[in-house]
């Protein structure tokens, strides 16, 4: 089981832009969208993002990958990601991180497979969620928390001293493998 | 007349010793930066040798009595068992600030030598002092608690309250733990509701502590797994009295090689703000170094 937890704030933003669509199944594979203010992304291919992640289950993560990238081709800062409590599979493209938390470092996940084992703490995000942030900070508040919300709610308040949640919209998701559940 | 190197002993005896001396001095230049740019390659899988330098300071600052307690363990026991250090600020205002947090940190004196492995244990042992404290002096005092344990590489921390756990590295300060205060739960609830979070800043309630050492059943932060330490990284276990003196930003103007030069200009730092109403400072400062040999 992957614990996780997701934030989605619009900051000081009129609307919130980013996007995150999920699918829960055996495994979680999750589509997450960072759009700057001058990106642009239509209604039309949002859905289609959502309804081929709704329908990903059974699609090997390459062929999700191949389907969406015709549509998110114009969008540069975008990440897939699957994940059960064995391996976790990304694809980042532009400006959107994911960490894991291994030997006491913080470490970047690199783009393809990356086995995990119970208790791994692995943290995905936007550019503008880690602006405020820094690894020791993420790395810190990784070790305390009891939980994924917990660690979000930690960063939340690193952030805020620094910006009152008033710049960009905030997307990130925390995630803590649970082996035993 | 053709004559040999063998025939000038006075030249002999100078140009033999100067050229041993040059290779003996070419040959120990190039072993040892040999071994410094292959431990600098090995960089930070290097686990063997890093050694620490402390130092500390404990001032009054404006109050009439000093609330603030701190404990090092011995030095000398930390290869075999780590080193221990804990700050607890006594809360103002409140009649047993003091006694508590010297309670605080005899216990913890009494907890060493501690296991590093053992971080829930020790979390649950300082939750029972804390649970003790509340039975004996019912909310009428109590202290924070902020506290290091380092062994090897690594680093576990402890905090109830709102002393700080800074680690410097790389020129960049950044506090550990959370502050256990109003403010935080103020700033979730914001966020939850996808608001911004000034209002949390100027709430005059903001900087009440809802977690301290006297209250019962606290959370107690403690690090689930260590945190690695490197070369260079400096360690601040301090009372707020310092950060609310000097900046987290500024912090670096004051660090320096030695932990007792570090300790030295944070604690001038703060006289020199001349704050009317300054608080207590107590800080112990960690410096992490490579040992070279």
């Amino acid at each position: 089981m992957i614990e996780n937890y997701i934030l989605m704030h619009k900051g000081g933003q009129e609307e919130y832009r980013d996007n995150i669509f999920v699918n829960y199944s055996s495994s979680l594979t999750m589509a997450m969208l960072y759009l700057p203010l001058e990106s642009e992304f239509s209604v039309t291919d949002e859905a289609s993002v959502a309804a081929l992640v709704q329908g990903s289950s059974k699609m090997r993560f390459i062929d999700l990958s191949e389907s969406i990238y015709p549509i998110l081709t114009n969008l540069r800062n975008y990440m897939l990601i699957r994940i059960d409590d064995k391996h976790i599979e990304i694809e980042r493209h532009g400006k959107v991180f994911a960490y894991i938390v291994q030997n006491g470092e913080l470490k970047m996940l690199p783009n393809g497979m990356t086995s995990l084992e119970d208790g791994d703490r692995l943290i995905c995000c936007t550019g503008e969620f880690m602006r405020c942030l820094n690894d020791i900070a993420i790395l810190s508040d990784a070790v305390i928390a009891d939980s994924a919300e917990e660690w979000m709610d930690n960063l939340v308040c690193r952030i805020s001293d620094r910006n009152r949640l008033s710049e960009g919209n905030l997307t990130a998701v925390t995630m803590i493998v649970r082996s035993g559940d | 007349m053709e004559t040999s190197f063998a025939d000038l002993p006075q030249l002999q005896s100078f140009v033999i010793p100067a050229v041993v001396l040059f290779v003996a001095t070419a040959v120990a230049f190039f072993l040892l930066t040999g071994v410094y740019i292959k431990r600098k390659d090995a960089g930070r899988l290097d686990d063997t040798e890093l050694y620490l330098d402390c130092a500390y300071f404990c001032e009054i600052g404006k109050r009439p009595s000093q609330q603030d307690s701190l404990y090092i363990s011995p030095l000398s026991d930390y290869r075999k068992y780590g080193i221990t250090a804990i700050v607890a600020d006594g809360m103002g205002g409140m009649e047993y600030g003091g006694e508590i947090s010297k309670k605080v940190v005899d216990f913890v004196e009494g907890m060493c030598p501690m296991s590093f492995f053992a971080s829930e244990q020790n979390a649950d042992s300082i939750r029972k002092l804390s649970n003790e404290l509340y039975e004996e002096y019912h909310l009428s005092g109590g202290s924070t608690l902020a506290m290091v344990h380092i062994a090897g590489n690594y680093l576990n921390y402890y905090s109830v309250g709102d002393s700080d756990i800074i680690l410097v590295r790389e020129d960049v300060p950044t506090i550990l733990n959370p502050r256990q205060n109003y403010m935080a739960l103020l700033i979730k609830s914001l966020c939850r509701n996808n608001k911004q979070t000034q209002s949390a800043y100027t709430n005059s309630k903001s900087r009440s502590l809802i977690d301290f050492m006297g209250n019962q059943n606290p959370r107690v932060i403690y690090t689930k797994k260590p945190i690695r330490i490197f070369d260079g990284d400096k360690i601040i276990v301090s009372s707020d009295g310092l950060t609310d003196a000097v900046s987290l930003r500024n912090m670096t103007h004051y660090m320096r090689d030695s932990a007792s030069s570090t300790a030295s200009e944070l604690k001038r730092a703060v006289a020199s703000r001349k704050r009317p109403k300054q608080d207590n400072y107590t800080a112990i400062v960690f410096t992490v170094k490579r040992s070279f040999l």
